[in-house]
């Protein structure tokens, strides 16, 4: 285990200079909407949160936290301190893979297309979408959550806009429920999913859903992607631990103890599996995390755009 | 020495830890905890239930392996939140890190 002071001050100082945790400048995080037909302006704002744009650094980061986890190497004069510094800002995005890098891109594209087949009217600024703070609030630390949440709320206030598209559990959540309790800003907050209006009967497939914490548990809102699957023909073999009761997959653990995230990971695993049906994510924690396992799993998008 | 600090409770409201007083230990949350570790998170709670201060804070690193999962939470059958109280937990000692 990671000492959490020191994951927990360098994703803090992070946040602090470059407005996310992984001290990456956002002009080398967020490229994915420059080749994507987006409306500039308009009344909805696609907030992506950045989450999904996060997924390749974190699964590189992991891979250094857990090779010295523990060992004499990051107990000796300090290296666990040195460690988690190193793999952050500009050097984590050079040591990043594209192909990575393409396939988070490829699910946010695929949430465009989902939106603009439901005929949903929105507009994406790459300016005002940012980095919810959601992790500092996880970790326990109330103030620079605090800070980072009023900062994103005042740019979306002064920029007009109250209606917020979302794409991952962790910013729906921290928009829906904590930003109107610690900024006293409020905005009717909607995710993708909720709004897909479309039938089809390409789907004819089987799937088992992963439910993530926050859309199962803290959101309520497990009911709303089994109807759009419904709609698209396709059924969903449930495990016992799913909806209010799912369990976590252990993504949360990883900057602090990879080792504890991935027996949590490899339980929840094994249960999923135990359906013999492909899995469906719907948090890019949760993908990154599943897809580290071996397990077949994709993101609800790319299932939904297939079934167009 | 274990130390007993009596208003330790009342300090940690202030973090919105306010439901440890609810629990009566029962161990359904550590039962269905993925973690599998220990008494967690009912030995964290018994802490602040006895004003063992000085003992949480010299075992404050296990509080990062919570998941914030908020599957204690869900079963509590006395609804203590134990999910949240853990997530305060934290909250105290990193406000307790940066003042020192
Ligand atoms: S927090 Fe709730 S579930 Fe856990 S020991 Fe206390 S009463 Fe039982
Ligand atoms: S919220 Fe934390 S303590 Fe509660 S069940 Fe999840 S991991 Fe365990």
């Amino acid at each position: 285990m990671y000492n959490p002071k020191i994951i927990i001050d360098l994703i803090a100082d992070n946040v602090r200079k470059t407005r996310n945790p992984f001290g990456i400048p956002k002009s080398m995080l967020n490229r994915w909407w420059r080749d994507t037909p987006v409306r500039p302006e308009g009344d909805t704002l696609l907030f992506t949160g950045l989450m999904y744009q996060f997924t390749p650094y974190i699964e590189k980061t992991t891979h250094y936290l857990e090779r010295y986890e523990d060992t004499k190497l990051a107990d000796y004069m300090g290296y666990s301190k040195y460690i988690p510094k190193f793999i952050a800002g500009t050097g984590l995005a050079l040591m990043t893979s594209g192909k990575e890098k393409k396939n988070a891109d490829s699910v946010l594209r695929n949430i465009v297309n989902i939106l603009a087949k439901s005929n949903v009217e929105f507009f994406y600024k790459p300016e005002l979408d940012d980095y919810s703070g959601i992790l500092l609030y996880d970790l326990g630390d109330q103030e620079g959550f605090v800070r980072h949440a009023k900062f994103v709320a005042a740019k979306l206030k002064r920029a007009g806009v109250r209606k917020l598209i979302t794409v991952d559990p962790h910013t729906t959540y921290a928009l829906k429920v904590l930003f109107p309790k610690y900024t006293g800003e409020s905005f009717d907050v909607k995710t993708y999913f909720e709004l897909v209006s479309f039938k089809s009967e390409n789907g004819g497939s089987r799937v088992t859903l992963h439910d993530p914490c926050f859309y199962g548990r803290y959101l309520e809102m497990s009911d709303v992607p089994r109807k759009v699957l419904a709609n698209l023909g396709i059924e969903c073999v449930e495990v016992i631990n799913s909806e209010h009761a799912t369990n976590c997959c252990g993504g949360p653990a990883e900057s602090v103890s990879p080792k504890l995230s991935k027996e949590v990971l490899d339980r929840r695993v094994e249960e999923l599996q135990s359906t013999g049906e492909p899995i469906i994510a719907l948090c890019p924690i949760c993908l990154g995390n599943l897809k580290k396992s071996g397990a077949q799993v994709e993101d609800l998008s790319t299932l939904i755009a297939r079934s167009m | 020495m274990t130390l007993i600090n009596p208003e330790f409770a009342e300090e940690l409201e202030r973090f919105g830890v306010s439901t440890a007083l609810d629990c009566f230990n029962c161990g359904t949350c550590t039962a269905i905890c993925p973690l599998i570790y220990e008494h967690f998170p009912r030995k964290m709670i018994r802490y602040i239930q006895v004003g063992a201060r000085e003992l949480l804070l010299e075992n404050d690193n296990e509080l990062w392996r919570c998941l914030h999962c908020g599957l204690c939470t869900y079963t509590c059958p006395r609804e203590a939140d134990p999910g949240e109280l853990i997530l305060g937990l934290k909250r105290f000692v990193v406000a307790n890190w940066r003042r020192s």
